[in-house]
């Protein structure tokens, strides 16, 4: 006769389930009623119906999708670029021979630095005072100040992030390369396969994946990118560089407006969930999440 | 500012403590630091009634706040009370306490409490200090409230009612006119003849006029210093401290209510006046200033500005006040101050003081232990020690310690209170007809991201100065439901 209930696995894993649903379940269960409330927090916190009112404001936000639109450039461009660069540092690094441990170890360093030691350090470099780039860019017959134009801050603070986590794409690529069959690329050399022959055909089918998992790691982080625009540019000039995730830390803790806050959190959620999603399916196809 | 006062026992005390507190200053003769700020420990009955008692006071990173936290020890021997100090920037702290105060609970007991920032949008979460005024078993407080200066008291503490008082005046930062005294004298005479007017700083002087300084420096004296002025431009608070001073000065405004707004503040503003012909002749004005300003200015807020002018950057520049201690660091003897230059209606210098309040969710007992802190905090002595400290740099909210003889003498070079170098220029801004008060209403921090975002787009090319200030004024009336 077969005993009723759940099995042995499921009641020793119920109690960490539970506390995973929590964890998650009641923020977001929270989340959704806030955006559908005005939320008061002096005497304690307090939801008053709003109905639709927080989402219909949204669709009229000429801000919010002024944030939209900037998130998507820099999302947009620091994956690019610290897909690109990664791969490229990567190729190169396991093209080195002695010195290659060091150079891994200098080159991954910024990576654990803090995003507002980054940001700070990035301020200082930039400063038209006395910062090392502004001087070198001086030299060069620029005069202005790299944070204080509209596309060169937008631009300056991606450059900061591509900075910092460049090296994980890289670190991540580069475990990958050193993954790859070498009697597949000598019998691609023995076929008469040139090196970008070699790296379209035989290595990056083979890294594929792992590119993927660099991509979807730094997508997934790229969304609540926060830290550094908060201390080099506070979202400005002329709001260039006020990407969602500080339009939202505006709304929700300068403004107060949790309920409304809590429709551009659900909309960023949403937003993260497709992305990820999107990159699943392409593992999916890949067979990697089988 | 007058500083008659009855003296009484407890006074009388406070004075002798602070003046032996003096005589511990840098550079003075004997005695160590630990005994600055004791001037409160002779005091005696009322002090330490709640000994065991840890209170936590939230606090913006400015100068007397960093001088009380390496100058506690006094304090804690006297009440047996331990304090915690948390040091932010600003808005980081606002974040903190609208947490604490939406929590129910009081993790900060004591507040820096900003007019706007913070009082303004959560005066229900403060206590009404009327009530610890009025107790005879604690210890009164020094002097009285007629002992600090009364536009501050209301600007700082007050807010809808003037019976209640939520905050004690801590700081005073007042924006003036930085310049280079050195370079003002050594090209005086040039400049005199080149502009047909005597460019010696002063509040006689026009913002246009300060605008043509500038320019001579940019044309002139390139070689010696490589921009006339500096802003604190950057999108942020700053931006609307630095712009508001222009908007003043040309008869511009946030609401009809004016200057009265920046005393007890309001809930209902009304509309925007900012889209008015003087708003956006302010904004046409400081739009053409910018111009001509250190192209790092769109980046800066008040320590960057204040670190170019101290870093041979700038000319001169609008800044707090309360910098004159590192510009006399960094260059000793070159710095000079005065008030703010006039527009076509009037010179106008951003107050940005702030006041220490009590978080209502304490406990009775925290509430106590945290009154007399902030008693303690704003007393005459503490005040003074602030003033003198190294660690500081603060300026008084008392007249009675500007009344000091010690601090008169303070404001001549050579001084060891260098704040007080401008003090002269603070005290004509402070005057009713110079000081400019942002209007205290409870959706300021909205209304403030409004105008330095409309200000920075104006800077950056995007609108034209008019557009900005309908703009600004647009959302103000969205902002207030009007």
């Amino acid at each position: 006769m077969k005993r009723a209930g759940p099995s042995f696995e499921m009641r020793m894993m119920l109690p960490a389930l539970l506390v995973l649903a929590s964890l998650s379940l009641i923020p977001f269960v929270t989340l959704i009623v806030m955006s559908f409330s005005h939320v008061k927090l002096m005497g304690g916190i307090r939801f008053e119906n709003a109905a639709l009112e927080n989402w219909h404001r949204l669709i009229e936000d000429a801000d919010v999708r002024s944030s939209w639109v900037t998130s998507l450039v820099y999302f947009a461009l620091t994956l690019g670029v610290e897909m690109a660069s990664g791969i490229v540092f990567a190729l190169v690094l396991h093209r080195v021979g002695r010195g290659r441990n060091l150079l891994l170890a200098l080159a991954i360093v910024p990576m654990f630095m803090a995003p507002i030691v980054v940001g700070l350090l990035g301020r200082f470099l930039t400063d038209s005072t006395l910062g090392l780039y502004a001087w070198a860019l001086r030299i060069l017959g620029f005069e202005g100040d790299l944070l204080a134009g509209k596309t060169s801050a937008l631009l300056t603070v991606i450059g900061m992030d591509v900075w910092e986590w460049t090296p994980l794409v890289a670190l991540v690529t580069f475990a990958g390369l050193s993954a790859v069959p070498a009697p597949l690329v000598e019998a691609a050399a023995v076929d008469g396969a040139g090196y970008f022959q070699t790296l379209r055909y035989i290595v990056f089918p083979q890294i594929r994946r792992v590119l993927l998992v660099a991509l979807l790691v730094r997508a997934m982080d790229a969304i609540r990118f926060f830290d550094i625009i908060t201390i080099t540019t506070n979202g400005g000039p002329a709001d260039a560089t006020k990407i969602i995730p500080v339009r939202l830390y505006e709304t929700a803790f300068r403004f107060r407006e949790l309920g409304y806050a809590s429709v551009i959190g659900i909309l960023m959620l949403a937003f993260s969930i497709l992305m990820a999603n999107a990159f699943v399916r392409v593992l999916g196809e890949k067979g990697l999440t089988r | 500012m007058d500083g008659s006062t009855p003296v009484s026992r407890r006074s009388l005390l406070h004075g002798m403590g602070a003046l032996g507190a003096l005589a511990y200053l840098p550079g003075c003769k004997g005695g160590s630091k630990e005994s600055v700020g004791a001037a409160t420990e002779s005091v005696g009955d009322g002090w330490a009634r709640y000994k065991g008692t840890t209170i936590n006071f939230i606090s913006e990173n400015t100068p007397p706040s960093a001088a009380i936290a390496a100058n506690l020890k006094p304090f804690e021997e006297l009440t047996g009370i331990k304090v915690n100090i948390s040091q932010m920037e600003l808005t980081k702290l606002v974040e903190k306490v609208s947490l604490d105060f939406s929590s129910g609970q009081a993790g900060f007991h004591v507040i820096y409490a900003d007019p706007y920032q913070v009082l303004a949008p959560f005066s229900e979460g403060l206590v009404d200090l009327t009530k610890f005024l009025d107790k005879k078993d604690f210890p009164a407080l020094e002097n009285g409230l007629s002992d600090f200066i009364s536009t501050q008291l209301d600007a700082g503490g007050r807010f809808l009612d003037r019976q209640k008082l939520y905050a004690l005046p801590y700081d005073t930062p007042t924006m003036i006119w930085h310049y280079r005294a050195d370079l003002f004298e050594k090209h005086k005479d040039k400049m005199a003849h080149d502009l047909g007017f005597d460019p010696t700083p002063s509040i006689q002087l026009t913002w246009e006029q300060y605008y043509a300084i500038a320019r001579w420096f940019d044309k002139n004296a390139k070689s010696e210093i490589p921009y006339g002025t500096g802003h604190q431009a950057k999108q942020h608070d700053a931006l609307m401290c630095d712009f508001s001073n222009v908007l003043w000065a040309y008869g511009g405004d946030y609401f009809q209510a004016g200057p009265e707004l920046g005393l007890v503040g309001t809930k209902k503003p009304g509309k925007s006046t900012l889209s008015g012909n003087e708003a956006i002749a302010a904004a046409e004005f400081y739009n053409k200033l910018l111009k001509l300003a250190h192209p790092g200015s769109r980046t800066w807020d008040w320590d960057g500005v204040a670190s170019a002018f101290q870093a041979g950057q700038l000319a001169m520049c609008p800044n707090w006040h309360e910098f004159a201690a590192s510009n006399e660091k960094a260059l000793p003897g070159k710095v000079g101050y005065a008030p703010l230059p006039r527009g076509p209606k009037r010179s106008a210098n951003i107050w940005g003081g702030t006041g220490v309040g009590i978080n209502a969710n304490a406990s009775d007992k925290e509430q106590a232990a945290a009154w007399l802190f902030i008693n303690w905090a704003t007393s005459p002595a503490t005040q003074f020690m602030t003033l003198a400290s190294e660690k500081g740099g603060g300026t008084p909210t008392r007249r009675s310690v500007y009344a000091r003889p010690d601090v008169e003498a303070a404001k001549k070079r050579p001084s060891q209170l260098p704040n007080i170098l401008a003090a002269e220029a603070v005290n004509e801004a402070w005057k009713p007809e110079n000081i400019g008060l942002r209007p205290k209403v409870a959706t300021w921090n909205q209304l403030d991201t409004i105008l330095f975002t409309q200000v920075s787009r104006m800077l950056a090319g995007e609108i034209k100065p008019d557009e900005a200030m309908r703009s600004s004024a647009e959302k103000f009336d969205v902002v207030n439901k009007v």
